[in-house]
């Protein structure tokens, strides 16, 4: 008899057509009362990247502001609303909801094993909730704008600043909505929607990353939504809890804000680092060093990360004691991250691995997230602090995070799992080629800004002495490189979508449970729930290489 | 495994007529459903705790500095309509509690009467409220910046209306709120919807109003009592 | 999988102190067009429900009662909240069912109560203490008319020490 297929050639054969999620039902109306969460997710993917455009754009406007000392385009009060949108635009349309609302909805049921998330219904309503917050939040573009910075601090939000405070506040309240929901469903579906076989610990690490941020999801935001509201009746009715000439503390709302704040930062970064532990492990071909220790890091980051939010406040006026209090705790949520990044390193050791697009995007990450979160640590210890805060090395540090850190990681997820989503294929090279522009403008623009920091150069201020200027006028012409690179990344996937070829189900030869559906997976995503019987890295490690 | 397609529950076998309900293509079981349910609605349910301890931290780190005016202010609140208020929403509990009892038992008529009073104690809670909110109007015992009474000899009273106002009106719309999903439940549990296979949305409302009677039970004794 | 939510609710419905119930409903019974288990309700008798709400009335009668006896801000205070605390685990055991319910979701609830509690408290830390460093931080900030005046020397500042706790 002739040799009979293996179940892995199968999964490498390019599919063509078929029924799928995507052509199952036609017309804009199936797609906007759907609740279906692949197509859920398509639907944010479109909305995130039309608000990352946006904040992009207010991002390149400021930095063509600061070519020079003085104004160039705009006064200071027009460079005050650009990087007030630039900041609300991008925390709350877009790093926040991303990676949950994208990848986190379209792969977490499948990795499961599951049909759907558990209330589908409610990720409809989280999805609606988005586009409605983000009308709010969009709106101030056409009223008075907004230049409050992307905290909101008082007293100047509610007493000073005549800009559309009302509306942007209460558009984020809403977004907080989305937000809670969709971490309240994730939660209740990992818990309750596991194919049979699927343990806690055979979950891809992708998994609980997703768990981790849902659970800071569902505990942070509200105390932002109170924090908003308090805004929201202090600016209307006058009550006074953080207007000092009636008793109150400015600085309890920058307790309240923060205490949601700086959690929400880990809601960005561990769905991040949920995708890095993923497309490491495949494109090494290697079983993840350390599962249970990054199962259970991005858990404690989750948790310590309620502990430490007096960070941002260490010269604000709070008191000493409390002070050295979050600064000693500050170091220890450091912990957990770094224990991930020796096991993420370790992982590829001795592995196969693939140098392809996402990998190059991973690779970023490891690099960029190093160095972002080294120097949170400078900026943790509380008298270094002093002379850093609201310069310019806080800016490098979070965007080295934020940006460097969740956009350079939701980017290798996007090229990770583009084929599975789109049943495309994108043209590698290329791909490659825009992480590496990317990378290149990245660290011009940002790691400059360690120096403007270090030196002097305060956050938030549209002009400058003099010799700031080369440093300024180099990191912005970073950023023109940084934005060729993603739009180079942007237009890579795009083309795929007319000319790539069809995606086989496992291109990348993965053995989680969402390769093992076909490219784009079917409404139901399996035609037979799976049983799972190995884990989702068991890669043939027997001979080391 | 099983294959389960859309489904939804079918008639008893003879006897009894039992409501349809549907259970999602993605449950493999109504059990799995209803345990999901209510797992999603105690998710919720720590979503209000935490909004609510905002406004708990905001009492605590005032009356901490203000502690007279907390004192005097505190004195101008009624405490027995606040009591009366404790009581209706106490006794609102055990009907709501009780109407979930009722679905659960196939208690139609049952479930109806107890959900009729949750609503009608909800109401008298809410009048009680009207009361207070205007007495404290007429007197211009008002928050923050609005705030005009006379006869103070401390200096921050309003502080305490601030945080008086802010955390009774809040719980107030919560109230509100509640009573609209309970007329929502009532309406469906009306027209037969409910019963011991499928009692799931009476179950969550009841959870939702029971967490509005346990932030009244300590905002009580925190404002009315404690001086 | 279903397995395990299903093993939790095998207890027959009591049929003590219900007096109405439609009589005889068979659950769980044959025919279902679906493949999975119903949900068979864990229902409490009605008397316990009836002892709850007795015992809440109580305790809220205590509750006033102790108000009125003025045994020092603190203690007051502290025993305001045991009370409250105690009718509010009566309220989330019985009405909510937490004590028939899964594990997991007092968990929930809990975990809930632990990060309020970190967010008062650490903030408090903060509140409570301003001033210990820098004398002039420790004017309420209403106080703060002419913050560059160092006013170390004023003996006002030992009332509002007092005043703290």
């Amino acid at each position: 008899m002739s040799r009979s297929i293996t179940a892995e050639e199968v999964s490498q054969i390019p599919q063509s057509g078929g029924t799928n999620y995507i052509n199952a039902e036609q017309g804009v109306w199936s797609w906007l009362t759907t609740v279906d969460h692949k197509r859920i997710a398509l639907m944010y993917l479109v909305s995130t990247l039309i608000a990352f455009l946006m904040g992009g754009f207010f991002a390149l406007l400021l930095r063509f502001e600061l070519l020079h000392p003085g104004k160039d385009l705009l006064d200071a009060k027009g460079y005050n609303q650009a990087f007030t949108l630039h900041g609300a635009v991008m925390v709350f349309l877009f790093v926040i909801p991303s990676t949950p609302a994208v990848l986190g909805n379209f792969l977490l049921p499948i990795m499961l094993g599951a049909k759907d998330v558990a209330f589908p219904k409610l990720n409809l309503l989280s999805l609606y909730l988005y586009w409605t917050g983000a009308l709010f939040t969009l709106s101030s573009l056409v009223t008075s704008g907004l230049d409050t910075g992307w905290t909101f601090y008082v007293p100047f939000s509610t007493a000073v600043s005549d800009t559309s405070v009302i509306a942007v506040t209460f558009g984020v309240f809403i977004l907080g909505f989305s937000s809670i929901l969709t971490g309240l469903n994730f939660i209740v579906t990992v818990h309750k929607l596991r194919a049979p076989g699927i343990t806690w610990y055979r979950l891809p690490l992708f998994c609980w990353g997703i768990y981790a941020t849902s659970l800071v999801q569902v505990l942070a935001t509200p105390v932002l939504a109170i924090t908003l509201l308090l805004l929201i009746f202090e600016k209307v009715a006058q009550i006074g809890i953080f207007n000092p000439k009636l008793g109150g503390d400015p600085v309890l709302y920058q307790h309240f804000f923060w205490f949601y704040s700086h959690p929400a930062v880990y809601i960005m970064i561990l769905p991040g680092m949920a995708i890095i532990s993923d497309v490491i492990a495949v494109h090494s071909h290697r079983r993840i060093f350390g599962y249970k220790a990054i199962a259970f890091s991005s858990v404690a980051i989750a948790l310590i990360g309620f502990l430490v939010w007096g960070h941002h406040m260490f010269t604000s006026g709070q008191s000493e004691l409390a002070s050295a209090i979050f600064s000693f705790l500050t170091f220890f949520v450091a912990i957990p991250s770094g224990i991930k990044v020796f096991n993420w390193t370790s992982t590829m050791w001795r592995g196969s691995i693939a140098w392809n697009t996402p990998m190059f995007y991973g690779m970023s990450f490891l690099f960029l997230f190093t160095i972002g979160g080294l120097t949170g640590l400078f900026l943790g210890t509380l008298n270094v602090d002093l002379h850093l805060h609201d310069t310019y090395f806080v800016v490098a540090h979070f965007h080295y995070v934020m940006m460097g850190g969740s956009v350079i990681a939701f980017l290798a997820g996007l090229f990770h799992w583009w084929p599975k989503m789109t049943g495309r294929m994108y043209n590698d090279s290329l791909g490659k080629l825009s992480c590496v522009i990317v990378f290149i403008g990245f660290n011009m623009t940002f790691f400059t800004q360690f120096f403007l920091g270090s030196r002097g150069m305060p956050r938030r201020y549209y002009t400058y002495l003099d010799q700031f200027q080369p440093l300024h006028a180099f990191s912005t012409y970073g950023s023109w490189v940084l934005g060729l690179g993603l739009i180079l990344g942007l237009v890579t996937l795009l083309a795929s979508l007319k000319s790539g070829a069809r995606a086989p189900s496992n291109p990348w030869g993965a053995k989680s449970l969402e390769w093992e559906t076909q490219s784009p997976p079917i409404t139901e995503n399996f035609k037979r729930t799976p049983l799972v019987t190995h884990g989702p890295y068991d890669y043939d490690t027997t001979e080391d290489k | 495994m099983s294959s389960a397609t859309a489904l939804s529950a079918e008639q008893a076998p003879s006897g009894e007529r039992s409501p349809d309900f549907h259970v999602g293509h993605h449950w493999d079981s109504a059990d799995s459903q209803f345990e999901a349910g209510r797992m999603g609605v105690w998710l919720f349910l720590v979503t209000e705790i935490l909004f609510f301890g905002g406004l708990f931290c905001a009492f605590f780190v005032f009356r901490s500095w203000y502690f007279d005016s907390f004192v005097e202010a505190h004195s101008h609140l009624d405490w027995h309509m606040g009591a009366v208020n404790t009581v209706v929403l106490i006794f609102s509990s055990l009907t709501m509690a009780l109407a979930v009892r009722s679905a659960q038992t196939n208690n139609k008529a049952r479930t109806v009467q107890m959900l009729v009073v949750t609503l009608v104690c909800a109401a008298i809670f809410l009048v009680v409220k009207y009361f207070e909110y205007s007495h404290k109007i007429h007197d211009g015992l008002l928050p923050g910046g609005l705030f005009h009474a006379t006869g103070f000899v401390t200096d921050h009273p309003q502080m305490f209306f601030s945080v008086y106002f802010m955390m009774t009106g809040v719980h107030g719309l919560h109230v509100v709120i509640g009573m609209g999903l309970m007329l929502w439940i009532l309406i469906r549990a009306n027209r037969g919807e409910f019963s011991q296979r499928y009692y799931a949305p009476v179950e969550g409302v009841g959870l939702y109003w029971h967490l509005v009677d346990l932030v009244w039970i300590y905002l009580f004794p925190l404002l009315y009592l404690v001086g | 999988m279903s397995q395990d939510a299903h093993a939790d609710h095998t207890s027959v419905p009591h049929a003590a102190g219900h007096a109405h119930g439609a009589a005889g409903h068979a659950h769980g019974a044959a025919g279902h067009a679906h493949g999975g288990p119903d949900h068979v309700p864990h229902v409490s008798p009605l008397s316990l429900y009836l002892k709850t709400f007795g015992a809440l009335m109580l305790l809220t009668i205590i509750t006033v009662g102790v108000s009125r006896i003025h045994l020092g801000t603190t203690t007051n205070l502290v025993i305001a909240m045991f009370i409250a605390t105690i009718k509010a685990t009566v309220v989330a055991a019985l009405f909510m069912h937490l004590l028939t319910d899964k594990r997991f979701h007092t968990v929930i609830l809990l975990s809930s109560l632990v990060f309020l509690a970190i967010f008062i408290s650490f903030t408090m830390f903060d509140t409570n203490s301003r001033g210990r460093a820098e004398a002039i931080e420790h004017e309420r900030p209403h106080d703060s008319a002419k913050p560059w005046e160092i006013r170390a020397a004023k003996p006002a500042a030992v009332p509002s020490e007092a005043k703290k706790h």
